[in-house]
């Protein structure tokens, strides 16, 4: 945790603004991790090997079991946790729009599975040594888990880059993610990422989470030769990307630049409509 | 594209333990195989997993090349 900083061991103890912003934060964690494992599990049957379905399977079980996590945590905020999983109408999802819909073809899994899931992931290690201790010590299996996410979506962008036909394809499929995940991270000087940052719950604002997820992700889609990032020419290092996102439409509660949510079938399976006379508790 | 290479799996539970030989994974690189053998042998808590490319391998005491299961196999390799 924050050195010489007082942990929160519960929500009660946040100031009320800072409880809000985290409560929110959370939800929108958790639900980009639930539909996040829906789209991986979309391929389970289908993708282009044997064991690339079995990758998904298992990076779809990671996902579902960091949302439930995050959905059990937010009891302590005061929410149902039966209701955010069970009984949400589709507007009220806060995952990336990318998520609304399938990922049709394989290069537009790759997308999610690289630059998105590793958006989730820089906003996690954001709270690696978060003064919100319930998050804190959760953390650190999560993004052992999420490294092998990274080296999956790594492994299969540097295979299909290194063909014309493979380029083509994931530039196609890589540039409205791209700009969708810069834009998650929320505009610069945003406020809910500066009270966490100011708060200690996390250790970067909106800008440098941006910054972090550039670092990350800059070295693989140049290598691939997608044209979205390139160094800071003059030799500082910064991974900087060559693409602004538009702000239109940009609603920072929910964290989408798009109205909707998840189609009506997919609403139907992340709910569990079809085994809801079967829920227990 | 990187040729689709067989890649042998071998784990080993607590550090004081033998690695065993717990499968094979096919994969076009070395980073996607051990993403490959992390994600389809996670039966089990392992302390370390290692893999390394079959053709790697050396049979010492056989004509044949290491681990077949079969001698029937060697048509198909």
């Amino acid at each position: 945790m924050t050195e010489g900083r007082k942990g929160y061991a519960k929500p009660a103890d946040l100031p009320d603004d800072v409880r809000d912003h985290l409560g929110s934060l959370l939800i929108v964690l958790a639900d980009n991790k639930r539909l996040l494992g829906m789209r991986y599990s979309d391929w389970l049957l289908g993708a282009p090997a044997l064991e690339a379905g079995i990758a998904c399977s298992a990076m779809a079980q990671d996902e579902w079991g960091h949302g439930r996590i995050l959905y059990a945590m937010l009891r302590d905020f005061g929410y149902e946790a039966n209701q955010l999983e069970h009984e949400r109408e589709a507007s009220e999802y806060r995952a990336m729009e990318l998520l609304d819909a399938p990922a049709g073809e394989w290069p537009d899994l790759l997308a999610l599975n690289l630059l998105l899931d590793t958006a989730l992931s820089v906003q996690f290690e954001a709270m690696a040594e978060s003064r919100f201790e319930p998050v804190h010590y959760k953390v650190s299996k999560l993004l052992d888990e999420e490294r092998f996410h990274f080296e999956h979506g790594r492994g299969w962008v540097t295979r299909l880059g290194g063909t014309d036909a493979g380029r083509e394809a994931l530039r196609r499929s890589f540039r409205p993610v791209w700009e969708a995940c810069l834009r998650w991270f929320g505009p610069d000087g945003d406020e809910a990422g500066r009270a966490l940052y100011e708060a200690g719950i996390t250790d970067r604002d909106a800008a440098g989470l941006r910054a972090r997820w550039l670092e990350r992700v800059g070295p693989v889609v140049e290598l691939a030769r997608l044209e979205l990032a390139e160094l800071d020419g003059g030799g500082s290092g910064v991974w900087l990307s060559r693409v602004e996102p538009s702000w239109d439409g940009w609603d920072p509660d929910v964290r989408r630049a798009a109205r909707g949510g998840p189609d009506a079938e997919m609403l139907a399976r992340v709910r569990g409509d079809k085994n809801r006379p079967l829920l227990m508790d | 594209m990187g040729k689709l290479q067989l890649y042998e799996v071998f784990a080993r539970r607590q550090r004081a333990d033998r690695f065993e030989h717990i499968g094979c994974v096919e994969a076009p690189s070395s980073d996607l195989g051990r993403v490959y053998a992390w994600q389809t042998y996670d039966e089990a808590k392992w302390f370390e997993m290692i893999v390394a490319p079959r053709d790697a391998f050396h049979c010492v005491n056989r004509a044949e090349q290491p681990f077949t299961l079969h001698p029937s196999e060697e048509a198909l390799t």
